[in-house]
């Protein structure tokens, strides 16, 4: 299988402080309103306590795109040599399609240029031999760059509860589900 | 629930219109006397006349609407690119029809094949309007309801171009896709509610919404009531079913819930 660059993301040990969403914002100075990236706490249904959790979530660089395959100017590529989604906006006529194809939510509009827009995982940065500005900014290392080829951790899962599964298009994301917290319960009362 | 949309239900109500338009002025001439069976000048010029409104309308959501013709250039895998295809091949044979009409050389062959690129145009743009982020709609519905569009238009439509002996076939037709369409209405919200949590909140969201009930008030019981009662289409009816399908295109684009609402909760 070719390279694929994606994200790890490590709910045991984020603690929800936003600094990948920010550090995305302060590299690409998007249009108030525009997020690339951002946090997404989990609900009771998924993590039913007192402690919160979250996912840090941007484009998840599928194998399968559905932005590149509704795009109806062509204006997504997919990198060859590290699978990177692309968004090439110069090509984009804000037709929003990818915005409601996409069923992450990713790609995002952006009022000002009336362009949809969305993570390009940083390929600049990548190109120079640098990380991401979301996982450099990880004060906990809870974001990281993976090659799914490569990666092997045994505890990762591509689909944890609150992240909805859509095999067809394959997300390069795997996640480490957050710890359940240890319960001590008195049995005379 | 994502915003109204409001030029993608004008483009889709208005080019499933014309379809329904040729749709039916096909079927009258091929179950009469072809080329003689109503007003074809009219008809197939008010068929072109909102197909060009649809494109109009289209262009109202795009960013840059000068970019238009580029969405020609993804038809390898885009089912947006090959729905502007498909309606811009419907448009041209409509055209093709009305130029034979109007110099009194009417084309059986050309009516039969827009009113097949009309129905394949419907089937793209279903497609188009059905991806995974909808899981309410990433089915067969999205073909479902814009097919009841052309029929529920073109039938009601079909009364201003046909002559007066036809009015009780189209009668047969409309009350028919009024009765599918309110069986439609009220089971498919139904069904959502058993399905995983982001379609059960498009059920929940349909049912709680007042536009929804009028809907259903507005575009199948009070036609359906009329028809049952006069056995004729009035002339208002077609505005009136016209008026129901737009919102029932309301309800489609903004009470669908996008599965990325629901992120960090069950899907």
């Amino acid at each position: 299988m070719k390279k694929q660059l994606g994200f790890f993301i490590d709910a045991r040990r984020c603690i929800g402080c936003f600094t990948c969403a920010m550090a995305c914002k302060n590299q690409y100075n998007q249009e108030p309103g525009v997020v690339w990236r951002t946090l997404y706490p989990l609900g009771e249904a998924v993590y039913p306590h007192r402690e919160r959790a979250f996912y840090s979530l941007a484009c998840n660089h599928c194998r399968r795109p559905t932005c590149l395959e509704v795009c109806p100017v062509n204006a997504y590529s997919k990198r060859e040599k590290d699978g990177v989604v692309v968004h090439h906006q110069d090509k984009c006529i804000g037709c929003g399609n990818c915005i409601r194809s996409c069923p992450y939510g990713a790609p995002r509009y952006n009022p000002v240029l009336k362009k949809a827009e969305k993570c390009s995982l940083c390929w600049e940065r990548l190109d120079a031999g640098l990380k991401p500005a979301c996982v450099l900014s990880c004060p906990v290392e809870a974001l990281q760059l993976l090659d799914v080829e490569a990666f092997t951790r045994v505890d990762a899962v591509q689909y944890p509860p609150g992240f909805p599964a859509f095999p067809k298009l394959d997300p390069s994301v795997r996640f480490v589900a957050p710890r359940q917290p240890i319960v001590f319960l008195r049995e005379d009362l | 629930m994502s915003g109204m949309e409001l030029p993608l239900v004008v483009f889709t109500v208005l080019g499933q219109a014309a379809v329904g338009i040729v749709l039916l002025s096909a079927v009258r001439q091929w179950a009469g006397h072809p080329g003689s069976e109503g007003n074809l000048r009219a008809e197939w010029i008010v068929a072109g006349a909102l197909l060009f409104l649809a494109f109009v309308a289209s262009l109202f959501h795009l960013g840059h609407p000068t970019g238009a013709f580029r969405t020609l250039v993804h038809l390898r895998t885009s089912w947006l690119s090959r729905e502007v295809l498909l309606f811009g091949i419907f448009g041209i044979l409509i055209l093709a029809v009305l130029w034979g009409v109007l110099r009194g050389a009417f084309s059986g062959v050309l009516t039969a094949l827009a009113a097949l690129a009309g129905v394949l145009a419907l089937w793209v743009s279903a497609m188009a309007y059905a991806p995974p982020a909808f899981p309410a709609l990433h089915n067969g519905l999205p073909i479902v309801f814009f097919l009841l569009t052309a029929v529920l238009v073109g039938s009601s439509g079909a009364v201003y171009f046909a002559p007066p002996e036809k009015e009780a076939l189209l009668v047969r037709i409309l009350g028919s896709a009024l009765v599918v369409g309110l069986v439609l209405y009220l089971v498919v919200p139904w069904v959502w509610l058993s399905g995983g949590t982001v379609m059960r909140m498009t059920g929940e969201a349909y049912y709680a919404s007042a536009l929804y009930w009028i809907r259903l008030a507005v575009g199948f019981v009070l036609p359906i009531l009329v028809l049952a009662l006069s056995r004729r289409i009035p002339l208002w009816l077609p505005v009136v079913v016209l008026a129901g399908e737009v919102m029932g295109r309301i309800l489609f684009f903004s009470h669908v819930v996008h599965s990325a609402v629901n992120l960090g909760t069950p899907y």
